[in-house]
């Protein structure tokens, strides 16, 4: 929102000192976001009132005239000019030579053979306005040679507040409500404004509300308006907060809007008949005043004349009932309706305007007889002659009452961490217009309707008030006081990050984010079709993953641009039978020669984890239910405790070669919720025996066994000088085991070993295999 | 005698300097301290000296026996130490590292800092209900905060959650007053992408509450945080925010980091930058907690972790994150 503060200026008392370039840091930090603090009005300089005296066709141009003007000095000067709207008598604003605007230096020079000493200029020429049809009339009162930012309000401070930060405060969506607030904290007073009494002794005009979503309806009927010219100090001042002047009756109603923040409505009179408020039927349609025929629905909320629609209620009013040039009398609409129907009707018909943006804040129902009175007042200054005809009629079912908060302060002592005065908490309240009753353990205080709307509810809401205007910059950081309590801990983001570290760190891998829906370009691609929960209103990428490893494929597919071999991992939410769950995937992307060794290591990764973080040793098992998109032997099912806990999948070549070519993807999915339940396994001391142990190496030939199978047989094979063996290494279809026996006892006699050996070898033989020492 | 010592001293130093192989020491030291050594000798003739001179002179052939030993034992420790270095010794390698993703860093080190004050790490779902959502946190139905375009509406019912300040309902439900948690976690909101915007981002919620919390206790850890996380001084500005599930809120600006307050895209060119949003929690929202506004007091902040990652790393495309391109993601060691 653009705010002048020339305006501001004009309801603050004389004589405050204010800096207006510096008062809106504080403002930032008092009372909401300033975007921008703008210099108007200084593009241009010497410029000054001067009256045409004489006007002549140019002799060699068909649109220019030779000017002779005065501009208070001996001489008239000459200046030629092209401008459609030139005639003596005519006060206009003219550069001297020498003076310059827009940074471009007048000089004087022949226009066709003529010569033109200074130029008279057109409002967008000033950028006091947009209007370029012709140089700008000045007021016949206007001294000539006076200089016109003497006159006019063009040199202003033009501030733009962040409308967001504006959300909760309707009443500050006009420049009256900001001075409010700037004398609030500069300690200076706003000054009344003047209105129009209005003598209630005329006939009630026609008006009936339908729907409890129009709290208020005010109307005010005026004839004999002749002058429809906007006084120029009120067309700059539009034109520098972003209007467009358009005729007095339609400026004054903008005008209103900012000042008071009421928006408000001047219906041509001729066409109105009865005035009612009430909803639409649906699929009814209405063309607004800017020609576009929208379709209605049951929740917007409408103007009604007679049985015809007449505008969109606190949106924009009808093509059929616009001020026209010729328009003398005047309907003036000033209402208060329900802020969440405005704004639910302005999103729905893509129609958001500066009075919906206004209404969708709750705006205060009373004032809107105020302001139809302060409109009268202003078009009474233009157009002496004006006659009310009819009663300032006031349709207010339910008058909304100052409501009384008690503020006790105990409780702003505790929020604020320290005492002020009651003289200053009184001070503070009163500037920003609350009525403040002292009590010996509170204060009751009466909230101004404006405020009461939205944002003051609570007493909570009156410590917001007191402390930014206190200033929050003078408040002391304290430390907590910390008692040491011991709570149930949730360990879920410790162990994310004990994990996440382990696999950088150790292995090498980097981590990724990713979306947690599926991408359907990829999913189509790939040739997957998903069904799980889908995200209302949008089209693609809308369904939520249920597979962590198969949604990162996308990130795998452009590493793959770059890197032949990459492991990466995410610990991510994934949404399975409605519910959330968190899962830690890792993927080893490589060549598609290297499958054995990421496979195995990827095996290796996973056993790492739960050894390490929960001293548990993990089992593969053949999956029955692979996923269509993974390999069905190599997919495996992870097992802790006799419990799923995950899965290892290999991608199927064939939709790995839709994304690279000769890659291959390995990848695991474990059930993060899962692991950081698991306990750790107690971790117990062990005897280390005084007596030497013994390596023994075998070499096992498994023609078209597995390593499982050679597992199963070691398991059974039972010794108690047996202190471990593992798997060293595989050459083609030979396994290499390592046994280390001992005994707690004795140092072993070469006749124990040869026991040993004897019994294991016939033990293997018996099972049919191969073995050599 | 004594000359005689000194000259088999300096003729074992003369020797030992020689460019000399092991087997040569060897024969040295056989030579010096062997049996068969001048030493030897003069150490065997002791016994037909005098007392006199036994004593005069058997210390000193003793000492001076066991220094011939060190200095060719010296000699033949130095001899094992000299390498045969064949290999280039300058070569230099890369490390292989791996990497966290920015905003998992940054999570750590703020809820570290949070730890150190006694809070509790907590973590909330993702896909969430309207109540934890909306609803407890005193977002009413009407609020435009709620309208379509803004969330993710799911078509089970539930959404998509667009705060992390579910957490704070999740908690007071859990662990009930007095409370200290903070929540990291991922939160989503319906916008175009952009390099400032993105539809999936980081936050960090935290709350504590307790009798007697005040707004200086909420600056004092909101201070702390950050001027752990920069490590630098940051400029700071607290100024009036609303948010419907605190009051009073605030919104607390840090001076740009990428350009010094002077003014630059990233911050829109007003030399700040909004990170955090807080305030003291909504009776309200206590109540829906289960807590009793008019005992308890509490304060609560969500700090934004994916903008906190861009400013400390001067990440100048938020759509880098999301990406997983490792080429952008290997920077960042942990």
């Amino acid at each position: 929102m653009l705010i002048s503060c020339n305006k501001l200026k004009s309801y603050i008392n004389k004589d405050a000192k204010i800096d207006w370039l510096k008062i809106w840091d504080i403002f930032t930090i008092r009372t909401a976001e300033v975007e921008s603090v703008k210099e108007v009005g200084n593009s241009f300089d010497n410029v000054v009132v001067a009256e045409i005296m004489e006007c002549e066709n140019h002799p060699d141009s068909d649109h220019m005239h030779i000017l002779k003007v005065d501009i208070g000095d001996k001489d008239y000067i000459q200046v030629v000019c092209g401008a459609p709207n030139v005639r003596v008598g005519l006060k206009t604003a003219y550069v001297k030579v020498g003076g310059h605007i827009d940074g471009r230096e007048i000089k004087a020079r022949p226009l066709r053979g003529v010569m033109s000493n200074g130029m008279c200029c057109s409002g967008r020429e000033l950028q006091i306005s947009d209007n370029h049809d012709g140089i700008i009339e000045l007021p016949q009162d206007f001294k000539n040679g006076s200089d016109i930012k003497d006159l006019l309000p063009i040199q202003d401070i033009i501030v733009e507040i962040d409308n967001k930060s504006l959300t909760n405060r309707p009443d500050l969506w006009g420049h009256l409500g900001i001075a409010r607030e700037i004398c609030a904290i500069t300690g200076n007073k706003l000054l009344p404004i003047d209105t129009l009494e209005i003598k209630n002794d005329k006939e009630d005009l026609d008006i009936k509300i339908n729907s409890t979503f129009c709290s208020r309806y005010c109307g005010l009927k005026i004839k004999n308006i002749t002058n429809n010219k906007t006084p120029l100090d009120m067309q700059i001042f539009l034109y520098y907060v972003g209007m467009r002047s358009i005729s007095l009756l339609v400026d004054l109603t903008n005008y209103l809007m900012l000042e008071l923040g009421q928006p408000m409505h001047a219906f041509d009179a001729r066409v109105v008949k009865n005035i009612e408020v009430g909803l639409a039927n649906d699929n009814d349609t209405f063309t607004t005043l800017d020609g576009v025929e929208r379709t209605l629905t049951s929740d917007i909320l409408m103007i009604k004349n007679g049985d015809k629609y007449f505008g969109i209620a606190g949106i924009m009013g009808g093509l059929d009932s616009e001020i026209l040039p010729d328009t003398t009398e005047v309907f003036l609409e000033s209402a208060n309706f329900n802020a969440g129907v405005i704004r639910r009707g302005a999103v729905k018909l893509g129609l958001r305007t500066e009075a919906s943006a206004r209404y969708e804040k709750s705006l205060d129902p009373n004032m809107t007889d105020f302001a139809l009175k302060r409109l009268a007042y202003l078009l009474k200054q233009e157009n002496k002659d004006m006659i009310i005809t009819s009663n300032l009629t006031d349709i207010y079912p339910e008058k909304l009452k100052e409501e009384e908060i008690l503020l006790d302060k105990k409780t702003l002592e505790t929020y604020m961490g320290f005492t002020l005065s009651d003289k200053e908490v009184v001070n503070i309240l009163e500037s920003l217009g609350f009525k403040v009753k002292v009590n010996k353990d509170n204060y009751l205080v009466t909230v101004p309707t404006f405020r009461a709307t939205k944002d003051i509810k609570i007493k909570e809401d009156l410590i917001e008030e007191i402390e930014r205007l206190y200033g929050l910059e003078k408040f002391q950081p304290k430390p907590l006081k910390l008692d040491l309590i011991s709570k149930e801990l949730d360990n879920i983001f410790n162990e994310e990050i004990d994990v996440k570290k382990i696999l950088a760190t150790k292995f090498d891998m980097n981590e990724v984010h990713s979306y947690i829906w599926f991408d359907s370009g990829l999913l189509k691609d790939l040739g997957i079709v998903k069904d799980n929960v889908k995200i209302l209103g949008k089209d693609t990428n809308n369904i939520l993953r249920d597979d962590l490893s198969l949604s990162l494929i996308d990130i795998v597919k452009e590493n793959f641009k770059n890197y032949n071999s990459f492991q990466i991992f995410e610990i991510g939410t994934i949404i399975v039978n409605n519910e959330n769950k968190r899962v830690l995937s890792i993927i080893l992307a490589d060549e598609d020669k290297n499958l054995e060794s990421i496979y195995n290591k990827l095996k290796m990764v996973i056993k790492y984890l739960f050894k390490v973080y929960k001293n548990k040793d993990i089992s593969f098992k053949e999956n029955e239910s692979v996923k269509e998109y993974y390999n069905k032997v190599l997919s495996k099912i992870v097992f802790v405790d006799n419990k799923i806990i995950g899965e290892i999948n290999v991608l199927n070549k064939s939709l790995v070669s839709k994304i690279a070519k000769k890659k291959i993807v390995v990848m695991a999915d474990i059930d993060f919720d899962l692991f950081v339940n698991l306990d750790k396994n107690n971790i117990l001391a062990k005897e280390i025996s005084k007596y030497p142990t013994v390596s023994l190496d075998y070499t096992i030939k498994l023609d078209n066994k597995k390593y499982e199978y050679l597992e199963s047989i070691l398991k059974e094979f039972k010794s108690n000088l047996i202190q471990s063996y593992e798997l060293m290494g595989i050459y083609q279809d030979k396994y290499t085991i390592r046994y280390v026996i001992g005994s707690k006892n004795k140092t072993l006699e070469q006749k124990d070993i040869q026991n040993f050996k004897e019994r294991f070898m016939e033990y293997v033989k018996n099972k049919e295999l191969i073995i050599e020492e | 005698m004594e000359e005689k010592i000194a000259k088999i001293k300096e003729n074992l130093k003369q020797e030992l300097k020689k460019d000399l192989k092991e087997a040569d020491i060897l024969n040295i030291k056989s030579m010096y301290v062997g049996k068969k050594s001048e030493i030897q000798e003069l150490l065997a003739s002791l016994k037909d000296m005098s007392v006199e001179d036994k004593r005069k002179y058997g210390s000193l052939i003793n000492s001076t026996k066991k220094e011939l030993e060190e200095l060719i034992n010296k000699k033949l420790e130095d001899m094992e130490n000299k390498l045969d270095i064949s290999f280039d010794d300058t070569v230099d390698y890369e490390v292989k590292t791996g990497s966290l993703h920015p905003v998992t860093i940054v999570a750590k080190e703020v809820t570290d800092i949070l730890k150190r004050m006694g809070f509790t790490v907590v973590s909330g779902p993702e896909m969430e209900t309207e109540y934890y959502n909306f609803e407890a946190l005193n977002i009413p139905k009407d609020h435009p905060a709620r309208d379509m375009q803004d969330t993710y509406y799911l078509d089970n019912g539930m959404l998509l959650r667009t705060q992390t300040s579910d957490n704070q309902i999740h908690a007071m439900e859990k662990y009930g007053a007095p409370l200290r948690i903070c929540a990291p976690g991922r939160t989503f909101r319906n916008e175009d992408l952009d390099a400032n915007h993105e539809n999936t981002f980081f936050q960090i919620e935290g709350m504590v509450i307790d009798k007697g919390v005040s707004t200086p206790n909420l600056m004092y850890v909101m201070e702390c945080v950050l001027s752990e996380v920069f490590k630098t001084d940051v400029k700071v500005r607290l100024r009036p925010g609303f948010f419907p599930f605190t009051e009073p809120s605030y919104e607390m600006d840090i001076s740009c980091v990428m350009c010094g307050g002077k003014g630059c895209p990233t911050c829109k060119n007003e030399g700040w930058i909004e990170l955090i949003g807080c305030g003291m929690v909504h009776p309200n929202v206590l109540r829906a907690g289960g807590i009793d506004p008019d005992v308890y007091t509490g304060f609560a902040f969500g700090i934004g972790l994916t903008r906190l990652a861009m400013m400390k790393y001067k990440i100048n495309d938020i759509r880098y994150l999301n990406s997983g391109d490792i080429r952008y993601l290997k920077e960042f060691k942990i």
